[in-house]
This record gives C-alpha cells, sequence and structure tokens, in this order.
C-alpha cells in the first residue's frame, strides 16, 4: 500500500530524512520509533501533505502511484489520514460543521453522494459512541478549549469517521495520561481491520504496550537503522537508543 | 451672501434638488431646523484628510459624482424584489419597506401592532406626534459631520418608531431602505427616529439593500432615545450595491439603567461610512456593540465610534471585526470618553482584522480617554492573517483550500454573527458572506 524508497527530505536546506526506506502493506501496524530530533513527525507530515517539506530525492508510492502528485486534499480522498500531534483549535468552527464537511468532501471526491445532515447525524452519533465520547463535543468548536486527551479522542473520532486507509498516529500518546491512554489506544485497537494500515510515530514505547505492533523501526539521524517486531521496543524500553544509534555510527 | 467653493456647491446642489417636496411646510421649529442645518453644513464644508476623523477617509470620489433626488411618485416596487432579502417570515414581524426614501405602503405590514406603539414614516408622523418628533430632532446631538448636516437641512422621512411607557414590541420591526435607480445616481436622506420611552423594549432589525449594482448615495441620520429601564435590540445590516456610497449616522442617547444591544454588520458599498455616537446619560446604562465588516475588491469601509460614558455606573462593550480580501480597505476608529463624574465604569473596546490578501488594508485606531479615576477601561487591536497550521489541518482532512479559507473566515466572524436577534437573520447573512467570499478573490 504504501512503499517509501530511498526518501530524502530537507527543511530549509537542512536535511531531515536522508535515505529512508519503508513498506506497509495493508493489515499492517508499523511503529516507527526514535529519539527526538531524528525526523519521525518529518515523515508523518510529508505523507500528508503539509507545506514546508522539500523532497530532495527518492520516491513514496501509495497505492502504486506518486504520492507527491497529489495535492493534500487528495490524499485525504485517496484514504491517507493524519492524526496530529498538536490538533490546532478552531475558533467559531463547529465541530459537527466541520466532520460533516470534511466527510462530504471525501464522498463527494470519490464519486459517492454527499449524507444529508439526517443520515449524517446518525452516523455521528454511532461513531462518537464507538470512540467513547460525549456527545457534546459534537456542538463545541473545533478542539476549542478541550483537554489533550479530549483533542486527541477527536482525532481518533474523526479517523472513525474517515475510516481511512492508511493511518498515520503522530506522536498520538503525547501529553496523555495514562487513563487517557488507554482510551485512545482502545479506538486504534478496534479501528484494526485488513484493508486498514497504521504507521504510528512514537517517542515512547508505552503506546505500544495498548496497540501492538506487527512491526517496530528505529528511526535516528534521518534513516530506518533497525527493523524488528514488538520485542525491538521492548528493548529500547529497556535500554533506551543509545545502544543503537552507537551501533548504526560504528 | 456666502461666496461657496466649488467643493460646497456640491453640497449646495445636493440640497436644492432636496428641499423640493419637503414635509411640514408649517412647522415652524422644523424650517429653523433645516435653516441652521443648511448653515452649519455651509460653515463646515468638505471633510478634509487633515481633519482627524476624515484622515483616512477621502471623500474625493463621492464628491465627484452628481446625485439627483428621486422622484416622489416612485412605486414600481413589488413584493418579489424584496422577497430574498427579507430576514422574516410575514407573520413573524412587523415590516417597513422604504424605496428610495420614501415609505411603500403596500409592502409594509404593521396589523396587530400594539397600540402604545407607534410606527411608520416620519413624514406621515409629523401631523400626529409633532411634539415628540420635535424634542427629538432639536435635541439631536450637534455635530462636526457635515453630511449629518446635509441630511437635517432636507429632513424628509425616513423610521419612526415610539413605544410607549412600559410596552414590549411583540414581534421584531424590520425596515427596509432600499434604493434602486434605473438611470439616474440618485441621493436618498433617510432621517430616522427612535423613542423608547420608560420601560419600552423593541427589537429593530434595520437593512440597507440595493436590488442591483447602480450607482446612489444614502445618507442617513438615525437618532435613537432610550429613557430609563427600556431596552433596544438593534441590527442594523449594511449590504448596499458594490457600487453605492453610504453615509450612516446612529445617535445614541441612553438614560439611567437602559440597554441597548446593537450588531451592525456591512458587506456592500464602494465606499461607506459609519459612525456610531452613543451618549450614556444615566446611571446603570450599558450598550454592547458587536460589528463584523467583510469586504473586498476596491470597497472601503470605516466605522467611527464614539462611545461617552457621563455619568457614574455605566458599562459599554464594543467589539467589532472585519474580514478583508482583494483591494478592500477598512478604517475603524473607537474612541471610549470616560468623563471625570463617571466613575466605576466598566468600558471595553476591540477590533480584530483578518486580512485574507496582500493588498488589503486596514488602519485601525482604539482610544481611550478617561478624565475619572476609578473605572476599568480596555482597548486593542489585532491585524492577522489566517493560520497555516489551521488551513493545512482542514486540507488533511480533504476539505478543499478554498473552503478551508472560507470556513476559517467565518469561524472568525462566528462571534459577532451569533450576536444577531435571530437565528433567520444570521443564517441569511453567513450565507451571504460564504457567497461573498466564494466569488470573490481571497486567494493570498
Amino acid at each position: 500500500m504504501l512503499s517509501i524508497k530511498n526518501l530524502q527530505v530537507a527543511v530549509e536546506d537542512k536535511p531531515i530524512l536522508k535515505g529512508l526506506n519503508l513498506e506497509v502493506k495493508a493489515g499492517e501496524i508499523h511503529a516507527i520509533m526514535g529519539p527526538n530530533g531524528s525526523g519521525k513527525s518529518t515523515l508523518a507530515h510529508i505523507l500528508a501533505g503539509r507545506d514546508g517539506y522539500e523532497v530532495t530525492g527518492g520516491e513514496v508510492l501509495y497505492d502504486g502511484k506518486d504520492l507527491f502528485e497529489l495535492e493534500t486534499e487528495e490524499r485525504a480522498h485517496a484514504g491517507i489520514f493524519l492524526a496530529m500531534q498538536y490538533p490546532v483549535e478552531l475558533a467559531g468552527v463547529n465541530n459537527t460543521y466541520f466532520l460533516k464537511a470534511s466527510l462530504n468532501a471525501i464522498r463527494v471526491a470519490r464519486g459517492e453522494k454527499e449524507l444529508t445532515s439526517v443520515e449524517f447525524m446518525k452516523l455521528i452519533k454511532e461513531k462518537v459512541k464507538f470512540v467513547g465520547m460525549d456527545e457534546k463535543f459534537l456542538k463545541r468548536n473545533v478542539n476549542a478549549g478541550f483537554s489533550g486527551g479530549e483533542k486527541k479522542r477527536n482525532e481518533i473520532l474523526q479517523m472513525a469517521l474517515l475510516e481511512p486507509k492508511l493511518a498515520l498516529l503522530d506522536e498520538t500518546d503525547s501529553g496523555l495520561d495514562i487513563d487517557a491512554l488507554r482510551i485512545v489506544a482502545d479506538g486504534v485497537n478496534k479501528l484494526r481491520s485488513p484493508d486498514r494500515a497504521m504507521v504510528i510515530v512514537t517517542h515512547y514505547q508505552r503506546l505500544l504496550d495498548y496497540i501492538e505492533p506487527d512491526f517496530v523501526h528505529v528511526l535516528s539521524d534521518g534513516k530506518i537503522i533497525k527493523s524488528g517486531d514488538k520485542s525491538l521496543a521492548l528493548e529500547l524500553e529497556e535500554k533506551g537508543y543509545g545502544w543503537l544509534t552507537e551501533e548504526s555510527a560504528a | 451672501m456666502t461666496v461657496l467653493s466649488d467643493q460646497n456647491k456640491w453640497f449646495d446642489r445636493i440640497l436644492a434638488q432636496a428641499v423640493t417636496d419637503l414635509p411640514g411646510a408649517d412647522l415652524t421649529w422644523l424650517q429653523e431646523k433645516r435653516e441652521q442645518a443648511k448653515a452649519e453644513m455651509l460653515r463646515l464644508g468638505k471633510p478634509t484628510r487633515k481633519q482627524e476623523v476624515w484622515r483616512y477617509t477621502s471623500v474625493d470620489n463621492l464628491l465627484k459624482q452628481e446625485f439627483e433626488s428621486p422622484t416622489p411618485d416612485f412605486s414600481a416596487l413589488q413584493a418579489g424584489d424584496i422577497r430574498d432579502q427579507i430576514f422574516f417570515a410575514d407573520d413573524d414581524c412587523y415590516r417597513l419597506v422604504f424605496a428610495n426614501g420614501r415609505i411603500v405602503t403596500d409592502l409594509s405590514r404593521t396589523n396587530g401592532l400594539e397600540k402604545e406603539v407607534s410606527l411608520g414614516s416620519l413624514r406621515a408622523s409629523l401631523g400626529i406626534e409633532s411634539e415628540t418628533i420635535r424634542s427629538q430632532i432639536l435635541a439631536s446631538s450637534p455635530s462636526t459631520h457635515v453630511f449629518s448636516e446635509l441630511n437635517a437641512a432636507a429632513i424628509n422621512d425616513g423610521l419612526y418608531l415610539h413605544v410607549s411607557a412600559n410596552t414590549k414590541v411583540s414581534k421584531p420591526i424590520e425596515v427596509i431602505y432600499l434604493t434602486l435607480s434605473l438611470e439616474n445616481q440618485l441621493v436618498v436622506q433617510p432621517r430616522n427616529l427612535i423613542v423608547l420611552d420608560e420601560g419600552a423594549e423593541a427589537t429593530l432589525v434595520e437593512q440597507y439593500i440595493s436590488t442591483g449594482d447602480s450607482v446612489y448615495f444614502n445618507n442617513g441620520v438615525t437618532d435613537i432615545k432610550l429613557a430609563k429601564d427600556s431596552k433596544l435590540t438593534h441590527a442594523w445590516f449594511q449590504d448596499e450595491s458594490h457600487a453605492a456610497y453610504h453615509i450612516s449616522n446612529i445617535n445614541l442617547v441612553q438614560d439611567s439603567n437602559s440597554v441597548y444591544r446593537n450588531t451592525s454588520i456591512a458587506l456592500g458599498g464602494v465606499w461607506s461610512r459609519t459612525d456610531i455616537n452613543a451618549s450614556m446619560k444615566g446611571e446603570g446604562a450599558h450598550c454592547d456593540i458587536n460589528g463584523l465588516y467583510t469586504i473586498g475588491e476596491k470597497q472601503l469601509i470605516d466605522f467611527h465610534l464614539n462611545i461617552e460614558h457621563l455619568v457614574p455606573n455605566t458599562t459599554s462593550e464594543e467589539h467589532f471585526k472585519g474580514i478583508l480580501y482583494g483591494k478592500g480597505r477598512a478604517v475603524f476608529d473607537g474612541r471610549i470618553l470616560v468623563e471625570k463624574d463617571a466613575q466605576l465604569t466598566n468600558a471595553n473596546l476591540s477590533n480584530a482584522n483578518l486580512l485574507l490578501t496582500r493588498d488589503a488594508e486596514v488602519d485601525t485606531k482604539p482610544q481611550l480617554e478617561i478624565y475619572a479615576d476609578d473605572v476599568k477601561c480596555s482597548h486593542g487591536t489585532t491585524i492577522g492573517q489566517l493560520d497555516p497550521d489551521h488551513i493545512f489541518y482542514l486540507r488533511s482532512r480533504g476539505i478543499s483550500e478554498v473552503e478551508a479559507r472560507k470556513m476559517l473566515s467565518l469561524g472568525f466572524a462566528n462571534e459577532v454573527l451569533m450576536s444577531c436577534p435571530t437565528e433567520s437573520m444570521r443564517t441569511r447573512i453567513e450565507a451571504k458572506i460564504r457567497a461573498q467570499l466564494l466569488s470573490a478573490n481571497t486567494k493570498p
């Protein structure tokens, strides 16, 4: 589904990703771990289409097509979803209105008909229940005044609503207490499916206690320096990143 | 005989046209008022940019235009012409329609109106409520604004609303001022008078609109007098033709414990200037003014607020937002005056501007002038652009960039829109802004 080959990315002429390779197939969950500044968030952002990054080499194929040919919103239409580390607060934009606009934009782009308000309300109420959220958050403005946990849960709600093929989770665990983390992980686990791939970017292993990955990759200085299964994450938890980064530098 | 400069001749020409067919020929006070206003108008003359109140707003283009007064027998307006403009269903409001400055009785609806309420045209009310009108018009604060003198020199017609003591008007009053000219460039000068007696309550929704894109000049004056304990909710919507010139002077006087809530929204006109002057003369008075302007291509909009706290224990909130795109220009000048005696005044003023394009421009000037020592006052202005992170967030959810910018702009305006007195009005105006932003050049 996602094939990243020798990807090189710079921000203001400073190389961040320096030849990254990754293959993700439907149904798989990949965890990308790594120390701060290793390029984890850059990877998530560039896949989702955020401005400010320059691709200086390599390629990314999504369903066999060049991902960088697609505009940000076209990637969403094609089934890519980024759950953000810092979901923004949108003053004056009603959450329900936003969620409906998002879903219908994607439906229209796919040649499906828009949902009416009645159809949408029925659907969103199911999804709210699915992720264990309070309906009152639908009436509020997007993320405005939400706690960290509520914001992350609102991201998972969007993921449940939009049913992406490829979900990118950028530091979804950051800033969450253990209860909030469990709730968010619960939502993610319910969304595991044979048709859906997930790439989870995280600094800490603890999220992986709740979401079990098929593969764990260690990103350091813009490259994946080690890949393995979930036991690699436990090893990292124990030893930290030092032994790996030294090993790769040697 | 005064020798008139070319500029003053412009005012004189407009006036000469306007003074035919004026009502109240038998009312000496009215004749005198007009004469005094004329003298004052000629004395003040053309506003120049050396004057602080006109510093950022040039009247040159306005004064290059020639305008004619409308013919009084205008009656071509049909119900269909305003069907898409009105905010309320017929049964949900009382409605007055003015076309080219004169009331259109056929389209106005006041049946069922409380008998303690006078609602109609000023012209028709002159003979009936002569005394109230006389005292209010003579009390209308002398202005340094030459255009309000031009209006006063030819007081003719406009809205007259008088609510008697302790009466609550049961439905919102919708007033449409429509200007349409097929051939000539018209000048219309509505003179509106709103008087709420002690304990009275009303909701007034005014709309200044046009059915076409013609050039005309609306030069209105609205005097509002709120007696003790009265409450007026006032929505003011300016959606003139994008070739029109618009001036509104709103003069508010508040007695003790009266409450005035205003939502002012302006989208139209090629050039428009609105002054809101509030004089809080009674203890416990409160006024609340929320404003929004959304303008673009070649439009200029100017809001001047002058809020005077004259006695102790009065409060006011003035919050204006602007969305500018294309080569839109806005001027905001908000002044709060707290007089020496006005202890315990609480007043807050803000102006936030969203510039969607590089070519848009705003001059904003909030001022606090405080002579009392025990007060709480604040002011603040911001000028900003849409946040790229916000646009990215929406686009990453499948929403196009154009739609994202529109959603965020409307989000910015939302606070003001929420202050509209009715849902129907808010929905209609939101749809208008949406359409305006969609058709306009809002790319950065």
